[in-house]
Parts: C-alpha cells; structure tokens; sequence
C-alpha cells in the first residue's frame, strides 16, 4: 500500500462544519476538472458527485494517492434501491462510497455510482482499501450487486443457502428461509493459506458428522 | 434405602437407632437435579449482557445452584438461550440441543428467544421453540436479572414433579425395550 | 491437511473450528483456522450469526420507531448509538438542540463509554483467566444500572434520546447519584489496574500480541480506541467536534504499538478522561429546555394540545405518520465507544425511512482479524478478540 507519510501521531486541527463543506466543494471542484462527473442531486447538505462506473477505480485512487486530498479510510460502502423512489428516474440502484482523510481533519467525501437493473455490476476496490473487501460482500448479499475483480463474492451476512437479496425493496421483509447445515469455510480457509503462501498438497478433509448421527448418538 | 443399611458395616442394633428417613426414589434425584443446575449459557445478543450482570456479585445466580458455567453441551443439563437466534445459527443451537445428554431442560430468554421478539424478519427464527423444545420462557427484552432468578425457580419446581423411573420407561418403550425384570 | 510452506517445508495442519458457540466469541463470531501444532497459520473468519435485519426492519416503521432498534446495535453502550441516531436526523433538518440538551447528551454519551470500556476490559480480562476484575468492575456497573434506570426507565436497552431532544429530564439527585458512581468508578479502575499493572502473566498474554500497524488499520478503516491503540491520534470528538466538544478538556489517549495491551489500556484510560468529561458536565448542568421547540420534530406540550386545535393536529400527526425528515441523502457520524458510528440515512420526504445504512465500528476491526491472529497461538487469538471489542448486535445488525 502506498502512503503518503502522513504523521498519524499529530493531533490535527479540528475542523467546524464550514471547512468540511468548503474541503467538499474543492474535492469536487478538482475531480471535475479530470472526470466526468454530475454532482449528486440527493445529497443536499454535502457536495458529492456521481461517477461515471468506469471511472470509479481511477477516482478513488486519485483521491487517495493525491497529497493534498489524501482520502486515505474508506468508512463505507452502502447499497441503496430506488425502487419507486418519489421523483426518481434513471437506474434502479446505487452504490455509495464514503470517504475519509486521516491527514485532514475536514476531509470527508462521498461518492456514488449509479448501477441499471440489467448490468449490476461495479468495479471492486479491494486492492485500494482492505475494508472494500467485506464492505462490497455486504452489498452484494443484501442487494445483489456484483464487484467485478472481488476475489471472493460470497454472502457475509446471510447463510450461504439463501435466495434472493432480502434489502431490495420487491423482497418481503418477512420471506424467511431455513438453513440445513453451516458453510463448512473450507474453500475460504485454502484460499487463504495459498494466500499466506503455502501450497496445499491433498485437500482438506471434510470430517463433520452428519446432524443424523449426531441425533443418534445423543439417544444412546 | 434399608437394603442399604442391612448391608453396611454398621452393626445392626446400631443401625436401627440411626435417624433415618423414608421417601420415593425421584424425590431425592429430583431434589438433586433441580439444585445443581448446570447452564449452558447460549449467549447470542443483547439478553447476554444482562446475564453478565447475573453471574456478578449483586445477583449471583450461584445461589440457585447454578454456580458451574458449562461451556460444553455434554457437561451441562440446562440451556439458556440468550438473545435472538438467526437461521444461521439455528443448525448450530439444534447441534447443540442434540449433544446434551438427557435429562436437559431449556429457558428461552427474552422476546427473542421466545417469539423472535420486534425482530420479525426474514433472517430471525420466530421463537426457539421451532427448533428445540422449551421448558421455560422469560419475557423482557431484556428481562431484568430477577426474572432469571424466577425462571431457574420455577424450572425448580417444574423439575420436582418429574418422574425419573416413568421418564426411563417411556425412553426404553421408544425403542422398543422394557424395564428389565 | 498437509501443506508446503514458502521454504518447501511439508507442514501437517490440523484445521479447527472455533464459535460460534465458544465463551470467548460471544455466540456469533465463528473463526476457522489451520493450525500447525498451537501456531495459527492461517485463520478465516465469518460473521452475519446475529444478522437480525436492521436495515428491512426499520424501514417499515417511522423515524422515532428506529430508535429502540439502535438500542440493540451496541448493547453495551445504547445511549450513544441513540444519540448518534438523533444527531444524524437532526442534522438532516438543520436544526440545534438546545444548550441543556447538548451538555446532558455529552454527560450521557461519556456515561455510557465507561460503562463500556468497563464491561470490554471486564470481559477481556475474563477470557485471559483474570475473573477477578469482572466482579471488580461489576460493582460500580451496576451502580450505573440503577441510575440509568432511574432516569430511563430501563438498565439496558434505553432508547434515551429523542429527534429534537431527549426523552426526558433529569430526576432529582441525578448528580449526586452520577458523582458517586465516577468516584466508585475509579477506585475501581485503579484496583483492577494495580492488579495487572505489573502482572507478569497479564503482560506476557497481551504485549506484543496482535500487533497491527497504523498503515494497515487505517486501510481496514479502523476507528476509535483500536486505532488509537496503533498510534494515530484522531478521535471525532476533537477533530470534528460535535456537541461542544472542542469546549471540554480532555486528551486523546494513543498507544504505540497497537497491541492487545495498548488496545485494553486505551481503553482503561479513556474511561478516566471520560469521568473527568462527565464532571466537567455537571458543573455546567444548567436549568432550561431539553427539546427544541420546532413542529417539525417535537410534540406539543399536554396543555397546548388540549386547548389547541393546531397543537391538537400537529401532535396528531407526529404520532401516526412521524417525523417527515425532508428528502435527501446524508451521513452523519460521532465517535462512540468503539470508533464511529455513523448513520447514513436516505429520506424520501416521508416518515419512514428509505433506507438507514449503519456504519459499524466493529466491522471494520474484526475484517482486519485474520491479520492480528496469524503467527500466533490459539490462546493469543482469545486474548486478541476480546481486546478489539466486537459487539454482535452492531458487527452484524
Ligand atoms: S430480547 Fe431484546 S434484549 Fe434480548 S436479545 Fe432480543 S432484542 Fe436483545
């Protein structure tokens, strides 16, 4: 990860609410000037933009790695669904991005990426922001939208028998679905061991007994 | 109890002078089931946080006999399920009902435990008793620690009545079995 | 399974499960790890076990209806997650509380950030065989119970605050009751930490065990005491500052090395700074209103309502269709007790919410766990999750 040799040990000076909004405008203010951007119309007490989602990856690295922005801690990524939203038009989903700066004490910026029904799918920033990597596996399992280079889109809050994306607006909030057995986590467990650098020679046995026996057992 | 007395080492004039006492068989088993409760505390959410106050000094749940924390299900013959329990987690609270040896009583407490309480979503079960069944439930959300207390009191009383020799004969009558004669 | 190492050496690991049914977990964090002998070699971690659908539920009911499901977020400290709520609502209309409002909601916030630093380092210090600072510092916890139920009317779940306001003023002899309990409070603290101050056992289980490096937690967007604990000095009470904060005097407490030790005494520490925030509160109590007078948000009084037929129909209407909460987007965070807790809400112009989206400090600590863990033993991995602090009800909502 590159850094920008930014003294964490520093207090900063504080900031009032005129400066985080005078640091939004001119965060906006530069991005414009090197992205096509609209500047988001719900968002009425902060300046923020939508962008383009093929730039995306580009701007949040140009946020980051920029010395005199340096939004250096992505706080969130939060999926919202404009299903019948009153007056809204354009793209059924959005995917929001909220930004923070370790450097500056008023730098907060947020971000959004509009994403059509048909094509759900956003560019992951996993590779920009370590938190991208559960924050978008979020997104994915309450809305379904998909992070293109994720290195593992799986659910992180429903089990992994689940159907459907329970935070769209056409799923009823009381659909309940049962689980047989747990994720055993085996594949995510290799993952990370080839990660760490070891090379797996016979796979991991799957040795958990089956609830039946189990059931069995405890009668005896 | 008297085959017991002819047979021990005391001499038998003596032994007709000892104080002794006469009762059925499942009065002394239950009386020492219902005061040495051993807890499983299925700790999930919020209700566990009251629980913590209940193992501290000011209500010590200890004195109900439940002094023994058992974090494993085979040691223990009561589960306390505290706090709401999700689809994800219910193969697991089902596992863990199963790994208790019998006798094994549950208390379902809070709203959670008992109804899914103001969770009524698509990811919480609607009360644990769709899983395992449950001998006593608290409401609250969260209960006050003394209404802890009354639960183990009333599981108490719940326990006294039970038969031990009749609780036997039904399990062996399940498999097809009978008493031994 | 048997794996090549980065050096071809052939290691035999042994993989097991911990939770989410484990003491030290807190019934729904589940860890599976490959061990080679009592060496974590690699760990990976679940959640989404308490996973109770905040987000759908709240967005069938009104503004002021969400405020119990706060409550459950953090459940160690629910006074801040409802003033974080109310605040982030507020700031949607603009409005400002008034001066009584601000100081009690600053006195109440710190309040329950020592209840919770103290139930964190209580269950920390539990889970590494120290029982004794758990009854310690349970004495003046639930001294603080009973005065959180004096004034709210229940120990845990408190649903205190309101959009505008707080549910209700103080009793009388709140303050003499709240001095009490910061003087218990920290005799307490001081028992518990000559206990582990120079406590052989308690040192060599915390210090140096899962370190992380500023650079790395600010990536894994680390907030709070954890990220203090790294070294980085940043706390939104002092670089935002909400409240009046800036008006307080109190330090940041920063660690070094961003290790289990540090992590459990930033926390020690900030629960002192906090009671020294909490007095300052007091003397500055002053009579006056605790809600704004704005229609939009608060209701009438009783008399007003009974004599008056706007009073009558704004009250009205607050109670069926809520707070309307004019349209729009925004987010809004404070720094609760565990990092910050921020609230991103989307109104359509109505009562209910579109959509409320919780920032979760703890999140973003237990996604960085595999990194803290890996290379240590098993024992370490306890020692090293109760000093994060997870909280299921706000990790998984
Ligand atoms: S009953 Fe209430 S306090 Fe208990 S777990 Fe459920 S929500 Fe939490």
């Amino acid at each position: 990860m590159k850094t920008l040799g930014t003294d964490y040990t520093k207090a900063l000076v504080p900031a009032t609410a005129a400066d985080i909004s005078c640091a939004q405008q001119s965060t906006f203010d530069w991005l414009a000037s090197r992205f096509p951007l609209d500047q988001d119309p719900l968002a009425k007490l902060s300046t923020s933009a939508i962008v383009r989602r093929e730039d995306l990856h580009e701007v949040v690295q140009a946020l980051r790695d920029t010395p005199e922005f340096a939004y250096d801690m992505l706080i969130d990524i939060i999926g919202i669904d404009y299903l019948n939203y009153p007056g809204h038009q354009g793209p059924r989903f959005a995917v929001t991005y909220l930004f923070k700066s370790m450097r500056f004490a008023a730098h907060r910026f947020q971000l959004k990426v509009l994403v059509d029904e048909e094509d759900l799918v956003v560019p992951s920033l996993h590779d920009l922001f370590h938190i991208a990597n559960w924050a978008e596996r979020e997104v994915w399992d309450l809305f379904g939208i998909r992070f293109e280079g994720h290195p593992n889109m799986k659910r992180l809050l429903n089990h992994f028998e689940f159907v459907g994306h329970p935070l769209r607006k056409d799923y009823p909030a009381q659909k309940r679905q049962w689980l047989s057995t747990n994720d055993p986590l085996l594949d995510q467990l290799e993952a990370r061991l080839r990660e760490n650098g070891m090379e797996l020679i016979d796979p991991i046995p799957l040795n958990t007994p089956a609830v039946e026996d189990v059931i069995k057992g405890s009668r005896r | 109890m008297s085959a017991e007395i002819e047979n021990s080492p005391v001499p038998q004039q003596e032994a007709a002078t000892l104080p002794f006492l006469t009762t059925s068989l499942d009065a002394v088993i239950n009386w020492g089931r219902s005061n040495s409760l051993w807890p499983f505390p299925f700790a999930t959410a919020c209700c566990a946080i009251e629980f913590m106050s209940l193992m501290s000094a000011r209500y010590d749940f200890a004195r109900f006999g439940t002094e023994f924390m058992r974090f494993t299900p085979r040691q223990s013959d009561l589960l306390m399920i505290m706090g709401t329990v999700t689809y994800k987690q219910a193969p697991i609270l089902r596992r863990i009902y199963e790994q208790m040896s019998a006798p094994r009583w549950v208390i379902a407490v809070g709203a959670c435990a008992s109804s899914g309480g103001f969770y009524d979503s698509y990811c919480t079960v609607p009360g644990i008793d769709h899983i395992i069944p449950v001998d006593v439930f608290i409401a609250g959300c969260p209960p006050r620690p003394e209404a802890y207390i009354e639960a183990a009191v009333q599981l108490q009383e719940k326990i006294k009545d039970e038969s031990f020799l009749t609780e036997r004969l039904a399990r062996l009558r399940d498999r097809g079995e009978d008493l031994p004669s | 399974m048997r794996v090549l190492d980065r050096t071809g050496e052939k290691l035999d690991l042994l993989t097991v499960n911990i939770g989410p049914s484990h003491p030290a977990t807190h019934g729904s964090l589940r860890i599976i790890c490959g061990l080679e002998g009592e060496t974590i070699k690699a760990a990976v971690a679940e959640i989404g076990y308490l996973h109770r659908g905040f987000e759908k539920m709240v967005e069938r009911g009104t503004y002021q209806q969400v405020m119990p499901y706060t409550d459950r977020l953090n459940y160690c400290s629910a006074i801040l997650n409802n003033i974080a709520f109310s605040k982030a609502v507020e700031s949607m209309f603009e409005i400002q509380i008034t001066e009584r409002c601000k100081v009690l909601r600053v006195l109440m916030s710190e309040f329950t950030r020592i209840v919770d630093h103290l139930i964190c380092v209580a269950a920390a210090l539990a889970d590494l065989g120290a029982q004794t600072a758990y009854f310690y510092y349970f004495v003046p916890r639930e001294d603080a119970m009973i005065i959180l139920e004096k004034l709210t009317g229940a120990r845990l779940t408190n649903s205190f605050s309101r959009i505008g306001g707080l549910y209700r003023d103080t009793y009388e002899g709140f303050e003499t009751d709240v001095l009490d309990f910061l003087k218990k409070t920290e005799e307490s603290l001081s028992d518990v930490f000559k206990l582990v101050d120079r406590n052989r056992i308690f040192l060599d289980r915390t210090q140096g065990i899962g370190c992380i490096t500023p650079e790395l937690a600010i990536s894994y967007g680390w907030t709070g005491p954890c990220l203090r604990a790294t070294g980085v000095d940043r706390d939104l009470r002092k670089d935002q500052p909400y409240f009046d904060y800036q008006t307080y005097d109190f330090d940041t407490i920063v660690g070094t090395r961003g290790d289990t030790y540090d992590r459990l005494m930033v926390r020690l520490f900030e629960a002192k700074e906090s009671i020294s925030i909490v007095r300052q509160a007091i003397k500055r109590l002053k009579p006056g209103p605790i809600n704004v007078s704005d229609p939009r948000v608060s209701q009438p009084q009783h008399e007003f309502a009974y004599h008056d037929m706007e009073a009558l129909i704004n009250r009205f209407k607050l109670v069926y269709e809520g707070v309307r909460v004019p349209q729009g987007e925004h987010y809004d965070a404070l720094e609760a007790a565990n990092g910050e807790l921020g609230f991103f809400i989307t109104s359509d112009g109505t009562g209910n919410p579109w959509r409320i989206k919780v920032r979760p400090p703890c999140l973003t600590q237990f996604a960085a766990f595999h990194n803290l863990v890996e290379g240590g033993m098993v024992s370490d991995a306890i020692a090293c999750l109760s000093s994060i602090n997870i909280i299921a009800g706000e990790l998984d909502r």
